[in-house]
């Protein structure tokens, strides 16, 4: 590459920087404090405590990075936030008690609708409902595989793992899993997901296309209720909020062996990475704090004090 | 115009047709030919512990039109009619006399006890009697452990209650006051939860065979019965479970209680007289 070639490359490389500019800053919602809480992922402090409305719960990010997405369960809506200037700029109709979601990469918010038994996939850019999908009862945890084919939605109270083609919005296949399973998410490749069970206190490892279930784990500390789970970057490791347990379990991802696990605030549910996988954060939800996680060292390197009871967390980086 | 129209609509529903088959055919939703699984209920024409497992069968369709499923609940006042259908498990709501005389008339099928809370019956051990109403011993022990936390208390102990919110009481509890316009009561409870362990684990085995439910219910049962724990039966064929403390209608703890008892085990038994 000659010099000219490479200043170039730099130069737009800069620019393309700049135009997605991402605030690094965490965005935690507060189910009963009503509030999402901004933190600086610099330095930890908290910049702002955003008044959103009744009982916030799932919260999630625009492929662009332009949107912070808030579901509003108790007001039946998704609020729009700015990362930027951290105001609530709209909000739209969500169906039914939205609990949680997923951002597909094509922009669509793929949602629970906890007392309706379904998901909804809606347009946030036109607030209009794109398509309405039939699960179980209580459907919760909402994955997209990276490659943007398949969702897989929970259904707690009928055990079963949901997965869904996209874009026909069809339910493909149905797998059952231990008791009140609440989360789901993919392997990079697409091809593996993994599930937390709460009340079967297990995380499964399923293979996406045929459904077999390739590996069962169960967390032997028995307050141990497995809320979120998360792939780490390089695909080897899985982080686990474990609820009651007041844990993150650090498992092998490959053989579900539990390689750690990291003391955290009382009833962690919520997890988020940040993009170079260094930083993980858990939602404390009974100790109204926010834990940072190193997660070479294993170890809690900050608490950050949030609203009441914070439930789903996001970092824009 | 108008056949073009006609033409245009038998087309779609062709094409509707030839994708429900193809999504078939892909191995998705097996509806094409669904595996019927009859529930019998043996009790009065009205009752609590009915209208629970009602709840509990219709929750059990929401289940298994995803796999292939169809349950059926059959209401019968005898043991003698109920297995006239060939249930995979019998749900009762007997007077306790007539708990024993049912459970052996139907050897070999899992009857489900959800109206009598008598300890001589869990005592008895017989193989395919299950209990899910909490016996009268877990009642007794859940609120000795209350009353050395609060002495006063005037709490009675429950298997549920209509404002018990918690591991998505509150959803349970809506599903079941839409249907029925009632509270859901410690009888309500009992039955939904028989009719939704028998049909969760019917929908794990894929069968209706009864000898096979029975084996799996007393062997590998690991049941959310929205209680925030794993419930499962013990070797008396009684299910293990928190109960609530109530008083004046609303709810003021949970046994096993906090700082006096940990373990499950500290309600009730699962012994069998010698």
């Amino acid at each position: 590459m000659t010099s000219s070639k490479l200043a170039l490359t730099a130069l737009l490389a800069a620019l393309a920087l700049d135009a997605g500019a991402a605030t690094g800053r965490v965005f935690v919602t507060n189910e009963k404090g009503d509030s999402v809480t901004v933190i600086d992922g610099k330095t930890n402090k908290v910049e702002k405590t955003i008044a959103i409305g009744a009982r916030p719960r799932g919260i999630g990010l625009a492929p662009d990075g332009s949107e912070i997405y808030v579901a509003v369960s108790g007001e039946n809506k998704i609020a729009v936030l700015d990362p930027k200037t951290l105001e609530v700029t709209r909000s739209f109709p969500s169906g039914d008690d939205p609990e949680t979601f997923a951002v597909h990469k094509d922009g669509h918010l793929y949602i629970s609708n906890e007392n309706d038994a379904k998901a909804s996939v809606y347009d946030p850019k036109t607030g209009k409902l794109v398509a309405e999908i039939e699960v179980g009862i209580e459907p919760e945890g909402v994955a997209i595989s990276p490659d943007g084919k398949r969702a897989i939605v929970t259904s707690e109270s009928t055990n079963m793992l949901h997965i869904i083609a996209i874009p026909e919005n069809q339910v493909v296949n149905n797998i059952l899993v231990g008791a009140r399973p609440r989360a789901a998410t993919f392997s990079a490749d697409s091809k593996l997901a993994y599930a937390t069970s709460e009340i079967g206190g297990e995380v499964k490892k399923v293979d996406v296309e045929s459904g077999t279930i390739l590996g069962r784990m169960s967390l032997a500390d028995d307050k141990a209720k497995p809320k979120d789970v998360l792939v780490s970057r390089d695909g080897k490791q899985l982080y686990v909020a474990g609820g009651r347990a007041n844990t993150v379990f650090v498992l092998d991802a490959n053989t579900l062996e539990v390689v750690a696990q990291i003391g955290v605030g009382k009833r962690v549910w919520g997890l988020a990475l940040s993009r170079d996988g260094k930083r993980l954060y858990s939602t404390d939800g009974a100790d109204n704090q926010v834990s940072v996680i190193d997660t070479e060292k294993h170890s809690v390197t900050a608490k950050v004090a949030t609203g009441e009871a914070p439930w789903g967390v996001v970092i824009d980086d | 115009m108008h056949s073009h129209t006609k033409c245009t609509a038998s087309r779609s529903y062709h094409a509707l047709a030839l994708l429900a088959v193809l999504l078939w055919m892909v191995g998705g939703v097996d509806a094409a030919t669904p595996l019927t699984v009859r529930v019998a209920y043996v009790g009065p024409a009205e009752s609590d512990s009915l209208a629970g497992a009602r709840q509990g069968i219709a929750e059990g369709n929401a289940q298994g039109k995803f796999l292939g499923l169809v349950f059926e609940l059959t209401d019968s006042r005898d043991v003698a009619t109920a297995l006239a259908s060939a249930p995979v498990a019998v749900l009762i709501d007997l007077p306790a006399a007539d708990v024993m005389p049912s459970a052996k008339q139907a050897a070999g099928v899992a009857v489900i006890n959800t109206g009598a809370e008598d300890d001589p019956l869990r005592a008895r051990c017989a193989p395919n009697l299950l209990h899910t109403l909490p016996s009268a011993a877990m009642r007794a022990d859940a609120l000795s452990q209350w009353r050395q936390k609060s002495p006063q208390s005037q709490a009675s102990a429950h298997a549920w209650h209509w404002r018990a919110e918690m591991y998505a009481g509150a959803q349970l509890n809506k599903r079941y006051t839409d249907k029925t316009g009632r509270p859901m009561s410690d009888q309500a409870w009992a039955g939904w939860a028989a009719a939704k362990l028998v049909t969760d684990t019917a929908a794990r085995l894929k069968s209706a065979d009864p000898a096979a439910l029975l084996t799996a219910l007393r062997e590998d049962l690991a049941f959310d019965g929205q209680k925030g724990v794993e419930m499962s039966f013990r070797p008396n064929g009684q299910l293990s479970q928190p109960l609530l403390l109530v008083e004046q209608d609303d709810i003021v703890g949970e046994a096993p209680v906090r700082g006096v008892a940990t373990d499950l085990d500290s309600l009730g038994t699962g012994d069998c007289a010698p």
